[in-house]
Order: C-alpha cells, then sequence, then structure tokens
C-alpha cells in the first residue's frame, strides 16, 4: 500500500466530514432537557464530582497516615513489616546471592516497578476524554488484582509475598490506579511464583524487565526476598530529606491590629477632662487718664501701670470627634480662673476721709459712673501719691474653644497634635483689688466688660495611649485675645493672654 | 444573550441552562453528524446524542482549557457510541477478514465530488464493526493498536476491519458516475 495513497484516501474522508453537521431533532435536546430535570431534582453537589476535592482528601488522608507512622517512630512497624523483618533475618546468610548480577537486574526491576506505580497519579488527571479510553484500558487489567492474590497466596512459600500484593494493591494505591496495581500484582505474581522454581515465569520476568538471563531458583528466593525488602516501611530517619521552603506571608501583629482598626472605626468620639495650669495676663491697659487722677495732674502717671501675669488654672472638659486618621476637631468647656496683678505707678488719696483709689479702680469708675466702685470717687483735692503699688485684678472666664486637630502617628503609642483655633470666652467676672484694701467685683451684667471676647488659640498636644479607650493627655497651648475684653476702649483695653499646660485624660468611644 | 466559548464552559460548570442550551446550539449539528456516522439509524444517533450531551454537561467541570472544547466535545461523543454499540452487542464478534488486503488498489479517489451525506450513506451500509474501524480509523484519525484497546479486539482485526471496509467503500464509489455536470449519480 503506498502510504501516500493512504493519506490521501483518509486525509479525503476526514475532510470530508470535518465540517459535517446537521440539525438534530427537537426531539433531542427535548430529552436531554428533561433528563437535565431529573438529575437536578436529584441535588448532587456540584463538590461531589470535583476531582479535586477528592484528591485533597486523598492527600489529607495520605498526610494523616504518615503522620501516624511518624508519631509511632521507625521502630514500630506493621504486622506485615514484621513478617518482612523475619524474612529479612532469614535471608541474611544469602547475602552473597545478591551480589550476584541476575539478582541486581531482579532488583532493578522491582524498583522499575515502584517508579511505575507513582506515575499514573498524574495520569488520572487526565481530561474525561482520557478517562473514556482508559476505561476500556483498564477494564482487561483490571482483572489481574482479583486474581492474582489468590493465585499468589497458594503459591507455595510466596504467602508473604501474596500479603504484600494485597496491602500493596488493594489498600495503598488508591482505586484510580488500577493499572499500576496490575503491573505490581504481575510482578509479584512473577516473583513469587519463581519461588515455586517455575522458569516459564521467570522468562516472563525477564521479558518485563527486558533482559532474559537464566535466574536460578536461589537467585528467585532471594529476589522475593529483595521485594519484601523493598516493600518494606523504611524509618524516616533512613529517608532523604527533601527541605522544602515555604514562604508565608504572615504578620504576627496583623490579627491584634484587626479587631483594633475594627474598635477605631468605632471610635470615632472622644471625650476628655483636664486640668490646666497657666500663667495668665490680662493685659490691661490704661489708654487715658481716668478723670480722677486728671484732676489730680497725674494723667500721664496714670497710664504707666501695667500687667503681671499670675498663676491661673483652668478646669476643661473636651468633646471631640475624629474625622479621618490624623483629622479631628474638638470642642468642650472650661472654666478659666484668670489670677493677674495690676501694678500702678501711684494713686490717689484723699486727705479729708484717707480714701485711697488706683488706677483701675478710678478707671472702672469712670466707665461703671451708675455704680460707684468704692462709695464715691475722691473728690477733686485728691492727692497723688507716686508710690508703686501692685493690686490683685482676677478674671474668671467660662471658655468654649472649636480646635481642629492635626494628629501625627495616630495608632502609635505616642502620637502627637497640633492644634489650633478658636475660643469663646464668656466673661463671667473680675475681682479688683483696691487700694484700700476691698474687692471690687464687676459682672458681666454690669457692662464693663464684654461678656463675648475671642481669642485665637494654638497648642501642642502629646498623647500617650494608655488602653485602646484611655489616653493621657498633655497640652502646651497659647491663648491670645483678638479683642479687647472692655467695652468702651476709650480709658481702658484688655488684651488677655495664656500660656498653660494642661494634664488631662481621654476616653474614646 | 451570546457567550463565547470560555463563558459558555463556565455557564455549563454552574449548571446554567441557558448556558447548556447555547453549547447545544453550537456543537449539537456537528456532534449530530458524528452520531450519525457511528449508528444504522437517525434513533439510535439520536440516543447517543443525547447520552453525550448528559454526560458533557455532568463531566465539563473536568474540561481543562488546555485542547479546544471541540475536540474534547467530539472525543466524547465517539466515546458515547462505542459505549452504545458495546450494550447493543454490535461489537461482541469482530473477526479477522482475510482476503482484503490485496484490493486496495484502484482509480484515484476525489471525495471532493461528493456530498457528505452521500458519503454517510456508503459509510452507514457498512458492516457494523467495519463501520466503526472506518470511522476511527479514517476519519477520528486513531491508529490501529489504540483502536485495539478501545475495542477490545486485536490490532490484526483491526487492520483487517478497516481493509474491507476500505474495499467496500471504494466499490461504492466506483458504481457512481460522473457526469459532464460535475453531479455524482448512480449507474
Amino acid at each position: 500500500m503506498d502510504p501516500s495513497e493512504t493519506n490521501s484516501f483518509e486525509e479525503q474522508w476526514k475532510k470530508a466530514f470535518q465540517e459535517a453537521s446537521e440539525t438534530p431533532p427537537l426531539s433531542a435536546w427535548e430529552g436531554i432537557e428533561a433528563r437535565l430535570d431529573k438529575e437536578e431534582r436529584k441535588v448532587v453537589p456540584l463538590w461531589w464530582q470535583t476531582p479535586r476535592l477528592w484528591y485533597a482528601a486523598a492527600s489529607v488522608a495520605a498526610l494523616l497516615m504518615v503522620g501516624v507512622a511518624l508519631w509511632n517512630g521507625s521502630g514500630d512497624l506493621t504486622d506485615a513489616g514484621k513478617q518482612i523483618a523475619a524474612n529479612k533475618t532469614q535471608i541474611e546468610g544469602q547475602q552473597a546471592d545478591r551480589n550476584n548480577p541476575e539478582v541486581q537486574q531482579t532488583e532493578k526491576s522491582i524498583q522499575d516497578k515502584e517508579e511505575v506505580i507513582k506515575t499514573p497519579d498524574n495520569a488520572s488527571e487526565t481530561v474525561i476524554a482520557k478517562v473514556e479510553p482508559g476505561r476500556s484500558k483498564i477494564a482487561p487489567a483490571g482483572k489481574l488484582p482479583q486474581t492474582t492474590p489468590e493465585h499468589l497466596a497458594s503459591a507455595p512459600g510466596g504467602k508473604e509475598s501474596g500479603k504484600l500484593a494485597k496491602t500493596g494493591s488493594a489498600e495503598v494505591l488508591p482505586e484510580g490506579n488500577s493499572i499500576a496495581a496490575a503491573r505490581l500484582t504481575e510482578a509479584n505474581k512473577v516473583l513469587s511464583s519463581g519461588e515455586s522454581n517455575k522458569n516459564e515465569d521467570i522468562a516472563v520476568l525477564s521479558k518485563n524487565t527486558n533482559a532474559a538471563p537464566e535466574v536460578s531458583a536461589s537467585a528467585m528466593d532471594a529476589a522475593s526476598q529483595i521485594l519484601a525488602e523493598a516493600l518494606t516501611p523504611i524509618g524516616y530517619k533512613d529517608l532523604d530529606v527533601y527541605v522544602q521552603k515555604r514562604y508565608v506571608f504572615f504578620r504576627p501583629d496583623a490579627l491584634n491590629n484587626i479587631p483594633e482598626k475594627a474598635a477605631k472605626k468605632k471610635r470615632e468620639y472622644y471625650a476628655g477632662v483636664g486640668v490646666m495650669p497657666a500663667s495668665f495676663n490680662p493685659n490691661v491697659k490704661v489708654t487715658s487718664a481716668p478723670s480722677a487722677f486728671a484732676y489730680a495732674n497725674a494723667s500721664s502717671r496714670s497710664t504707666v501701670g501695667e500687667s503681671h501675669a499670675g498663676t491661673s488654672y483652668a478646669v476643661q472638659t473636651q468633646g471631640g470627634k475624629r474625622l479621618s486618621k490624623h483629622w479631628s476637631v474638638e470642642t468642650g468647656v472650661s472654666y478659666l480662673q484668670g489670677n493677674s496683678s495690676y501694678e500702678g505707678d501711684g494713686y490717689l488719696i484723699e486727705p479729708a476721709t484717707s480714701r485711697s483709689q488706683n488706677v483701675l479702680e478710678s478707671a472702672l469708675a469712670d466707665k461703671n459712673s451708675n455704680q460707684g466702685l468704692s462709695g464715691a470717687p475722691p473728690a477733686s483735692n485728691a492727692l497723688y501719691i507716686d508710690l508703686k503699688k501692685e493690686f490683685r485684678n482676677d478674671y474668671r472666664y467660662l471658655q468654649v474653644p472649636l480646635q481642629a486637630g492635626f494628629t501625627l502617628n495616630p495608632d502609635k503609642k505616642f502620637s502627637y497634635s497640633l492644634l489650633g483655633g478658636m475660643m469663646a470666652n464668656f466673661f463671667m467676672n473680675n475681682e479688683i483689688e483696691s487700694a484700700s484694701g476691698n474687692v471690687i467685683t464687676t459682672k458681666a451684667s454690669d457692662d464693663v466688660y464684654r461678656s463675648l471676647n475671642w481669642a485665637a488659640t494654638t497648642g501642642l498636644r502629646l498623647n500617650y495611649r494608655l488602653s485602646p479607650q484611655w489616653r493621657a493627655t498633655l497640652t502646651g497651648s497659647y491663648q491670645q485675645s483678638l479683642t479687647s475684653g472692655f467695652k468702651n476702649n476709650e480709658t481702658l483695653e484688655a488684651h488677655p493672654y495664656l500660656y498653660g499646660v494642661s494634664w488631662g485624660v481621654r476616653y474614646s468611644f | 444573550m451570546t457567550f463565547n466559548e470560555h463563558e459558555l464552559v463556565i455557564g455549563c460548570q454552574q449548571r446554567n441552562r441557558v448556558a447548556q442550551k447555547q453549547l447545544y446550539d453550537v456543537f449539537g449539528g456537528k456532534l449530530f453528524a458524528i452520531c450519525l456516522r457511528y449508528t444504522k439509524n437517525r434513533t439510535d444517533a439520536e440516543d447517543v446524542l443525547q447520552d453525550a450531551f448528559i454526560k458533557i454537561y455532568e463531566n465539563i467541570s473536568t474540561f481543562r482549557n488546555d485542547s479546544p472544547l471541540e475536540y474534547w466535545l467530539r472525543s466524547i461523543v465517539v466515546n458515547t457510541a462505542l459505549n452504545h454499540l458495546r450494550q447493543q452487542k454490535y461489537l461482541k464478534q469482530l473477526d479477522d477478514i482475510d482476503g482484503y488486503e490485496n484490493g486496495l488498489s484502484g482509480k484515484e479517489l476525489i471525495l471532493a465530488d461528493f456530498q457528505w451525506q452521500q458519503l454517510l450513506g456508503f459509510i452507514k451500509e457498512l458492516p457494523i464493526g467495519c463501520q466503526t474501524i472506518f470511522n476511527l480509523y479514517a476519519i477520528e484519525g486513531y491508529q490501529h493498536n489504540e483502536i485495539a484497546q478501545k475495542l477490545g479486539i486485536s490490532e490484526g482485526t483491526s487492520k483487517s476491519q478497516y481493509s474491507r471496509a476500505r474495499v467496500l467503500l471504494q466499490e461504492k464509489l466506483n458504481k457512481e458516475t460522473r457526469f459532464d455536470d460535475g453531479s455524482v449519480r448512480n449507474k
């Protein structure tokens, strides 16, 4: 037959049917659909048909088996292993025979068989198209494992090997590897029957190993023992150790961070309390001489005095909201006790009554003419005493800040916040120590001071995280009034400022 | 909605009925033609087609994209057809046939002049063993040893059955006369 003609003949037929297509009758799809509906009602889980899961299950089972074997230690052999070990001791006297090249050849063939057993694992992953033809392949071969063990058991002196064949094929090998099992049992069959000194079986063995040497009976005994050795579980200490590097991307603190992050999302609000020792200076200035000082010809001296900061404090409450990782906004209510003093260059004294009056007292009396600050203003014949005298000048404010904060290292133990904003200072009262030692109190209702004073505020806050909820804070702040504290700036001006360091705690929720 | 091949596979894996129907619509015609080649009548071909599609839908999760989908589908249909023939005991006894090896020579074939339906008719007229082996060897492209394994016969049987099929087909083709208008009719 001319090959070119053959190719031509088959190619022509192949080509003729390559695109052949005929619409199937409608009933075909209806039949398929009906069967699909029927199968869907059976509710066969899809995973049941997924080979991967079976492979995974087989892998887990194999790992468990290996794990159990390792756990028991290399010294604990199975019953079959013990029998094999017994056989081993019996044939130690035959070690000389193992040096025989024919036996070595046999040993090699056993190793070859073992390799054959390993290969079908990959073959089982072939697509269904190959499974179908595989079935026909397996079907005839699959008969072997069923029959050979019996045969092996009946073979003289082959009991041990028969047991091995059973354990080797039926238990160890997965069902899909029946071809390999068949081959293994075939090898066992040949080897064990070799013990019965049948030369024809030896010939079969030789055929399998691509060698045709004549094997003596003693050699076959040895071969059977070698097979037993080959199938003996090797102690794990004797196994080659292959180290596999695994790079697992695992961050140890990741688990700790997850709930914290979740908690942080919830903790957008915080509240805090604090106490701020501060240095408060009302910065009061007498811009023009009070009338009494003017009478006393001390106009120029009346404006020389100055305010000194005193030890003050503020009790603060805060409430804030975290807008983003770094940004926050906060407000609160504070009570500020602003203590200070005023050092006047001199004071007035009325000789008749010995009443005295300092410059602030006099200026406030001018502003608040309806209410005598210290009874009646000094008489026009009062004398100016050119003697410096410092007297107390205290303020009380209710403060409502509105600040924005930018926090650095918000997730760290220590974090820093830059603060900036406005402060609404609601005037409560002012106490001035008069020259005579009395305290003159000016209230908001007296209409001397502005009831609301705006101040700019800025600061730096150090946060220390005590727990996920609690933080200790240390805030340095500076407040500067933007407007004068007095309603009428003709004679008096006040631009208070404050330095303070606040200690506090904050609770996030 | 029209799926591409990859989407069709995924849809069928998810047992989406629309995808299943579309797979049938796209490939049903070609696969039915294969069924017709392996069977003697349309009823059997329809049965094979139904069995094949059920098998396809059930096993499509095992399909890997390393081979063309159509090749995979054709393989399933062929195997289903062979199973069908086995069940019907058509392939129970296939014997060696002697005397056909020398009868292959003849005039050069030009199948291009024939419609595939005519050629299909010739194939269907073959004895079932010859029909099957001819399909597997000439059209599907399997080797004789593969066919022997598939059908559980000897390689020699496969070869002799094929030779017989070839001779019979050639005889049928030789009966045809080509007319001037290019058409091919019976003598």
